[in-house]
This record gives structure tokens, C-alpha cells and sequence, in this order.
């Protein structure tokens, strides 16, 4: 019963799925005063666990976060505290510290992570046209050389095998090795052309040999890895240059394919494009033409389409949560059921950026959490658990914020950073942590560790 | 009793009139002192500006990355940045001291493009050249424009064609068809002579209106009549092509009239004034202003209506850029609705000059404005 005094009570159940916090014994439900919050109550269950080091907590009731007294939370919901209330205890996330920064020589598009215990990869594209694969210790080992215009997008196929998008309308392969001297090679293996316009994201599924690009000239392409499977390219795309390259007399060209499929659909440019997580057969894409699109890649056919109120400017699959997570051109980020049975366009909106949402991650250990990266100068971190219900919507926020490390060093100096600070792409892994490419020219490297 | 509050029309909620720009999204960083001009490709994809470092600028609209950097002069001003309005092959128009330049961009540009934009604009160069007209006295008449080979620093740097007039051209508007354009020099020794109709494919030039009153400022090209309108420092005049016939003269009111901008529907104009009023005429009614605007406390400089969108903007020496919905309903009775929705602040005033420009997305609505701070912006 919620009293003024905030003396009223609540039989509480706890519960956890970390076999690390399990209680030393078995207790029933528990009295406790509804006033309490996340603090007070992580000290009793840190009692309770008779931690010699306290963990920090977060509770969650009916798989929403406690954010604030358990009285509100229980009038918000509109649960009576009559009832026993079953509370699930987690490990309360670490903020991110930035542990690196990669300097390029202009804008980084986007990132990617080659994931490996031993040595993990990062993959950086830039819109000074070179894409660059770092080690762990901010040494750069190798730069592709080829694209005409910014690189776009970039993502590792494989770890011998690079994909890149530019704003000269083609997407490259590149076959990447490691040396044993700890430098690395990148060299061009198949031009592909088939857009008429710049080539804004790629997505990869390897096992299936698929990638998919979107494009300004509004469609979303449909490309083979290998180069034995590709069609060939519609010559006229072809610049003379390359056909003749003069550059060495020895010097091969870059053997040319074409695109096994191009689907139109979308009315304006298609900013980005992912596969479904669970049925690489389906494909997702994004536009300025408001809408997200489901596509058949079996039949290059438009399945569906969900319209939205805005430009929508990135994309990424939740299939846990059976969830499409959209970035606007404007300051949030829709939640779309994307299955035809959906009733409603947004199942949840994420509010707090303050500029357009250009890139999305999953998080790469928990189905919960998303990382988006924004034109505000910040990625952050949502947990889909962490809500509220507003009059007409679920609003989720953030759970942490990371800025730039230039934008942290001018604060504590007492001045402003007065360069542009827009994310452009976020990648996030299990290894490394979180990885963002921005208008400073650098890469920035965030742990939770 | 009637209360007569009751028989004024309800103006729709702002909130309810979403979507409108209501804040900084992109800027668009490198431009040395006043931006004067800029224009966004029909594709939507691209940016272009101007001003007076003597350089064009064109910029990826979407992330504010700087694609290509014309240089036209290290001593005058680029006061004209225009698109060719139609999408393949793109064509950007610059004007800067008595000359009009053809940008061919080149960044993400299919070759097959660029050598259809260089063949569109240098076709006229094999053109037959046209007889001079004869005057009263036997005297070749001066021709109005030069239209050359552009220097090597230019062609260099794209440019397919410049053409030369005899005066610095304030205005450059298109046709919709991409075929002729129109420029406006303000400063022309007579007023006859400032304004000037071109052919591309011919490259060909002619001063239509022989006996003007008033100096021209402005002008543009209905989009699906054979009309001009025209604007001197006080009246617009609207004149029939074919005909060769002055058609109707409207009488805002202004004292000087800064900028023009036609809603797509064609009947209805907004005109824009240095003595800070913002006049909307509808063309089936009276030649005074329908409304009269007065938000600014400083001159406007520029006026857009949205090309598919219920809004319109306007640019103003305040330093302010303000949104409004202006809906038209064509072929009815009723008359147009108009509400404010948003004033954008955030460029700086230098040397009493504020925002010199607004132009709106193809589709969005999204604007982009350019400051004498030197600032360009787009606002979503
Ligand atoms: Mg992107």
C-alpha cells in the first residue's frame, strides 16, 4: 500500500539468472518499504549475497528496469501492491571508458571488427576514399587504395576477405593477409558496378556468399562474394580508365562484375540495408522515402512496407526481440515489427539523441541492449528493458552516453571543442567493445572491462 | 448574439502541422566570408554554394562532406548558384562578375553523364551562329552575351562553359525544361538590357522587354505557362512569352522588392522585401497582397516555397530564417491558409547583413540556409 510516509510495505520475490549471484540460501518472498530504490535495494541483496565485494545492481520488475521508488514504479504500471512482486536482479553495466583513438587523415564513414581472442581486426572506411585495417594497438597495417570518391561503408567478410561502398557508385572486394612481421596487405580483388549512384552501406552474410548495398539512386543490390558467381557489368558503367589502365605497363586491371540483382522500390535514397539475423533469405533496408522495406532476396521482391512519419537513416535486425531499430533523419529511433501480423508501426520509440541516428549495433552479449551512433557527436547505449509509457508510446532512454574523447579533454580544460564531432558508423564486439568513426577523423575505442 | 471571434477561421495547431524544421541538423564548414548563394540538385542529394571567397562549393547534403571546390575568382563574389532542374546529367550553373559558368560535377557522376552534361552545353558552339540585328541606323547592335570556351584555369576545374553578359547577373532562373534560363543584372546601364532570356542548345541570347519601367531585381518562369514574371524594385509584372504581351502588373506595396518565389500550383506568389514586409499574392484575386507579412525587423533577403510541401521560408538581415505552412487549395473557393510555425535562429548578423538565402529539399522538409556569417546550414 503506497502511505505518505512512505513507510508502506511490498512482499518482494528476488530472483537471478547469473549463477554468480545466486543467494547463498533459498528465502521466500521478502517485506520490503515501498520507498526504496535501485541503491537501497542493491545494498540488501549485496547483504543478502554476504559479498565481501559489493556488486553493483539493477532490478527488474515485469522486465522493465526500477528506476525509480518501487511505489512509483507500481503506480506507473498500474500494479497493486497487494500482489508479490517478482524482482530479477542483473549486474548494473559499467559506464564505457575510452581506452583508443585511430587518427585518420579525414572523416571515418565507417567501422567494422574482425573479432579474435588472439588478435582482433579493426576495419576502417574514410571519406579521403582509403579504407584501413588497424591492430589493437592503434597500428595501422594496411590501406586499400582505389576508390574515386568516400568510402562509405566497409565490413570484413571474412578474415581474408574486405567489402567496401563509395560515393564513386562501386563496391570493391579486397583480399586481406595478415604477415608474419605484423604488417598487413590489402589488395583489390573485383571492382562491382551497377549503381548510378553513391554506394551508402553493405551488408555481408558469408555463408551464403550475399552481400547486399543501398544506394542514392534508390535501390538495394544483390551481389555475390566470389567473383566466379558474379555477372558481368553493364559495360557503359565502366570508366575508360579502367578498362585501359595505364598506371604500370605491368600493373593488371581489377577484373569487373556486375550486381546478380537491383531492386527498385523505394522512391529516394536508400541509406541503409541488413540482413535478417535468423533468415539470411531476408533482407531489411532503410530510406529517406520514410519507409523501412522487407525484401524477398529469393525473388528480389518488395514483402512489405512499413511508412513512418520521417527519412529513416539506419537500420539494424533485433531478432530476439523480433524488432527492426530504425534511425530517423530527425532525433530517435523507432522500433518496427516488421512481421505482417504487427498491429501497430512502432512498438517502441528511443528517445534522447539531438541530431539524425546514422548508425546502429547490437550489443554483442545481451538481446536487450542497442548502441546507436548520431550527427549529435554521441553513440549511446539503450537498453530495451530501461522504458517508459508516455500518453500515446513506450519511450525507452539511455542508458550511457559516450562523447568524443577530444569533446571530454576540451571540457576538462575548461573550453569548447570547436571542430565537428557527427558519428558516422558504430560497430560493437564482444572483444574489443564499442567502435565509432566520426567527423573528428578518428576512431574511438570504448570498453565496459 | 454572435460572437464574432466564432466567424473567423480556426487556424490549425502547429504541432498538428508537422513535419517543419525546428532544428540544426548538417552544417556545411569551409566557406571564407558571406555565403551568398546556394541550391540543392533535384536529385536531393547534393548542395551547392557560393559566395564571396570566389569559390562554388558542392557538398554531399547528407553529411556536410565537401565534394568539389570550383574556384571562379580570387577578387569577385560567386553571387548565383543554379541547378539545371533536370536530374540526369547534372548541371550547375555559378555566376560570378558579368560571367555565367556550366559546372559539370564530377564526384559520384557516371562518365556516360558527364560527357552527355559536356555534349548538352557545348552542342550550341556548332550551332549556325545568328545574324546580328540591324539598328535604325545600319549599326550592328551590341550582342547582350559572349558564350565561349572557358579559360584552361576553368575548364580545368569542370566547367564545360562560360557564358559572358555585359553586367554582373544578380538572378540566374531556369525554366523547368532545362532549355532556357533567364539572368537579371540589376546594375545594367538601362533597364531594358538587365534582363536577359537564354537558349542553351543554341547558345543564343535575347532582351525580350524593350521598354521597362522601373529597374529590374528579379524575375522567374512560371512552371507549366508560357509566363514570366518580372519584378522591378516595386512592381511585378507578369508577361505572356508567346504573345509578347504584358499580362497583369501586381502592386504589392513593397519599396523594394528583394526576392520572388512561385508556389508550384502557379497561382499564387510570394514576394519578398528589403523594407522587412513578406507580401502572398493570389493571382485570381485582387493585384494587392492577399496577406501582408511582417515578422522580420530587418530586411528579407530571400523567400522559398517548399516545391512539393505545404511550407514556405523566408531569410532575413535579423539573422532569422522563419517557417510557415501556407496551404493552397487549388481550383476552390477557399482561400489560402497560412500559420507560422518556427522562427530559426542561430546565424550571426555581420555588418547589418543576416541570412542571404533559403532553399527547401526536392521532397523533405528539410531547408538549407546561408549566412553572411559564413555559416550554411540545413535545418530539419
Ligand atoms: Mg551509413
Amino acid at each position: 500500500m503506497s502511505g505518505v510516509n512512505g513507510s508502506a510495505q511490498v512482499k518482494i520475490q528476488l530472483q537471478t539468472k547469473n549463477p554468480e549471484l545466486q543467494l547463498p540460501q533459498e528465502i521466500g518472498p521478502i517485506l520490503v518499504r515501498t520507498g526504496l530504490k535501485r541503491l537501497e535495494l542493491s545494498r540488501l541483496v549485496n547483504n543478502l549475497l554476504e559479498a565481501t565485494q559489493p556488486v553493483p545492481l539493477q532490478f527488474l520488475i515485469n522486465g522493465q528496469f526500477l528506476r525509480t521508488t518501487i511505489d512509483d514504479f507500481l503506480t506507473q504500471n498500474g500494479i497493486s501492491a497487494e500482489t508479490t512482486l517478482t524482482v530479477e536482479y542483473v549486474k548494473a553495466l559499467i559506464p564505457p571508458q575510452t581506452i583508443a583513438s585511430y587518427e585518420h587523415d579525414d572523416w571515418v564513414s565507417s567501422v567494422d571488427i574482425l573479432s579474435s581472442p588472439q588478435q582482433s581486426r579493426i576495419l576502417s572506411g574514410s571519406f579521403d576514399g582509403l579504407i584501413r585495417v588497424w591492430g589493437m594497438s592503434s597500428d595501422l597495417l594496411a590501406t586499400g587504395t582505389g576508390h574515386s570518391s568516400a568510402v562509405k561503408s566497409a565490413k570484413f567478410i571474412s578474415p581474408t576477405q574486405v567489402v567496401s561502398s563509395s560515393g564513386d557508385r562501386t563496391l570493391r572486394l579486397w583480399k586481406y593477409e595478415d604477415t608474419d612481421i605484423g604488417t598487413a596487405s590489402l589488395t583489390p580483388t573485383l571492382e562491382l558496378y551497377g549503381h548510378n549512384a553513391s554506394v551508402d552501406s553493405v551488408a555481408v552474410h558469408a555463408p551464403s556468399s550475399r552481400m547486399l548495398s543501398s544506394s542514392a539512386d534508390h535501390t538495394v543490390g544483390i551481389w555475390s562474394t566470389r567473383k566466379s558467381d558474379a555477372p558481368a557489368a553493364q559495360e557503359e558503367l565502366i570508366p575508360v580508365s579502367n578498362k585501359r589502365r595505364k598506371i604500370t605497363p605491368t600493373a593488371k586491371p581489377t577484373a569487373t562484375r556486375g550486381p546478380l540483382s537491383l531492386m527498385s522500390g523505394h522512391a529516394s535514397q536508400v541509406a541503409e540495408v541488413c540482413f535478417d539475423e535468423t533468415d539470411a533469405t531476408i533482407a531489411y533496408s532503410v530510406s529517406w522515402d520514410h519507409t523501412l522495406k522487407t525484401w524477398d532476396l529469393a525473388t528480389s521482391k518488395c514483402v512489405d512496407t512499413r511508412t513512418t512519419p520521417q527519412s529513416l537513416w539506419s537500420v539494424c535486425h533485433l531478432p530476439e526481440k523480433s524488432l527492426v531499430a530504425a534511425g530517423t533523419a530527425l532525433k530517435h529511433i523507432t522500433l518496427i515489427d516488421p512481421r505482417v501480423s504487427a498491429q501497430t508501426v512502432s512498438a517502441m520509440t528511443l528517445r534522447g539523441h539531438t541530431n539524425a541516428i546514422v548508425s546502429i549495433a547490437r550489443d554483442p552479449k545481451s538481446s536487450h541492449q542497442i548502441l546507436s551512433g548520431s550527427y549529435d557527436g554521441t553513440c549511446r547505449i539503450w537498453d530495451l528493458r530501461s522504458v517508459r509509457n508516455d500518453a500515446s508510446e513506450k519511450i525507452g532512454e539511455e542508458v550511457f552516453r559516450i562523447e568524443r574523447d577530444a569533446v571530454r579533454q576540451a571540457r576538462k580544460l575548461g573550453t569548447r571543442f570547436e571542430g565537428g564531432v557527427k558519428v558516422f558508423g558504430v560497430a560493437w564486439d564482444a572483444e574489443v567493445g564499442i567502435v565509432s568513426g566520426a567527423e573528428d577523423k578518428k576512431v574511438q575505442i570504448d570498453s565496459q572491462a | 448574439n454572435i460572437d464574432p471571434e466564432s466567424l473567423l477561421p480556426k487556424l490549425p495547431d502547429p504541432a498538428e502541422l508537422r513535419p517543419f524544421p525546428d532544428h540544426r541538423s548538417v552544417e556545411y564548414v569551409g566557406h571564407k566570408g558571406r555565403v551568398r548563394t546556394i541550391a540543392i540538385d533535384p536529385t536531393g542529394d547534393y548542395l551547392a554554394s557560393g559566395g564571396d571567397d570566389g569559390t562554388v562549393r558542392i557538398w554531399e547534403l547528407s553529411t556536410g562532406h565537401l565534394k568539389q571546390k570550383v574556384r571562379l575568382s580570387t577578387t569577385d563574389p560567386v553571387n548565383i548558384v543554379a541547378w539545371r532542374p533536370v536530374i540526369s546529367p547534372p548541371i550547375l550553373a555559378a555566376c560570378c562578375a558579368d560571367n555565367v559558368h556550366f559546372i559539370v560535377p564530377t564526384d559520384s557522376t557516371s562518365p556516360t553523364a558527364q560527357a552527355e552534361a559536356h555534349t548538352l552545353l557545348t552542342a550550341g558552339f556548332s550551332a549556325a551562329p545568328t545574324i546580328p540585328t540591324k539598328s535604325a541606323t545600319g549599326v550592328d547592335k551590341p550582342s547582350p552575351s559572349s558564350w565561349h570556351t572557358p579559360i584552361p584555369a576553368h575548364a580545368s576545374q569542370s566547367i564545360s562553359l562560360t557564358l559572358s553578359l555585359r553586367s554582373t547577373p544578380k538572378t540566374l532562373t531556369w525554366h523547368r525544361r532545362g532549355t532556357y534560363f533567364a539572368t537579371v543584372c540589376p546594375s545594367s546601364g538601362s533597364p531594358s538590357t538587365a534582363i536577359a532570356i537564354h537558349a542553351l542548345p543554341t547558345h543564343t541570347s535575347q532582351h525580350p522587354f524593350k521598354r521597362l519601367k522601373g529597374l529590374p531585381q528579379t524575375a522567374l518562369f512560371h512552371p507549366s505557362q508560357p509566363k514570366f514574371f518580372l519584378a522591378t524594385r516595386q512592381r511585378v509584372r507578369i508577361y505572356d512569352l508567346q504573345a509578347g504581351k504584358l499580362v497583369r502588373e501586381l502592386l504589392p506595396g513593397a519599396r523594394w522588392i528583394s526576392s520572388l518565389s512561385l508556389h508550384p500550383g502557379g497561382n499564387n506568389l510570394l514576394i519578398g522585401s528589403y523594407d522587412r514586409k513578406l507580401l502572398w499574392h493570389d493571382l485570381e484575386l485582387a493585384p494587392t497582397p492577399y496577406k501582408t507579412l511582417r515578422y522580420h525587423t530587418r530586411a528579407i533577403r530571400d523567400v522559398a516555397f517548399h516545391p512539393t510541401l505545404q511550407l514556405f521560408a523566408d531569410a532575413s538581415d535579423d539573422g532569422s530564417v522563419q517557417i510557415f505552412h501556407g496551404k493552397v487549395v487549388e481550383d476552390g473557393f477557399e482561400n489560402a491558409t497560412i500559420v507560422p510555425l518556427k522562427v530559426l535562429k542561430g546565424h550571426r548578423v555581420r555588418g547589418e547583413l543576416g541570412v542571404l538565402g533559403v532553399v527547401w529539399h526536392p521532397r523533405e522538409a528539410r531547408c538549407v540556409s546561408a549566412g553572411a556569417d559564413g555559416v550554411v546550414r540545413m535545418w530539419a
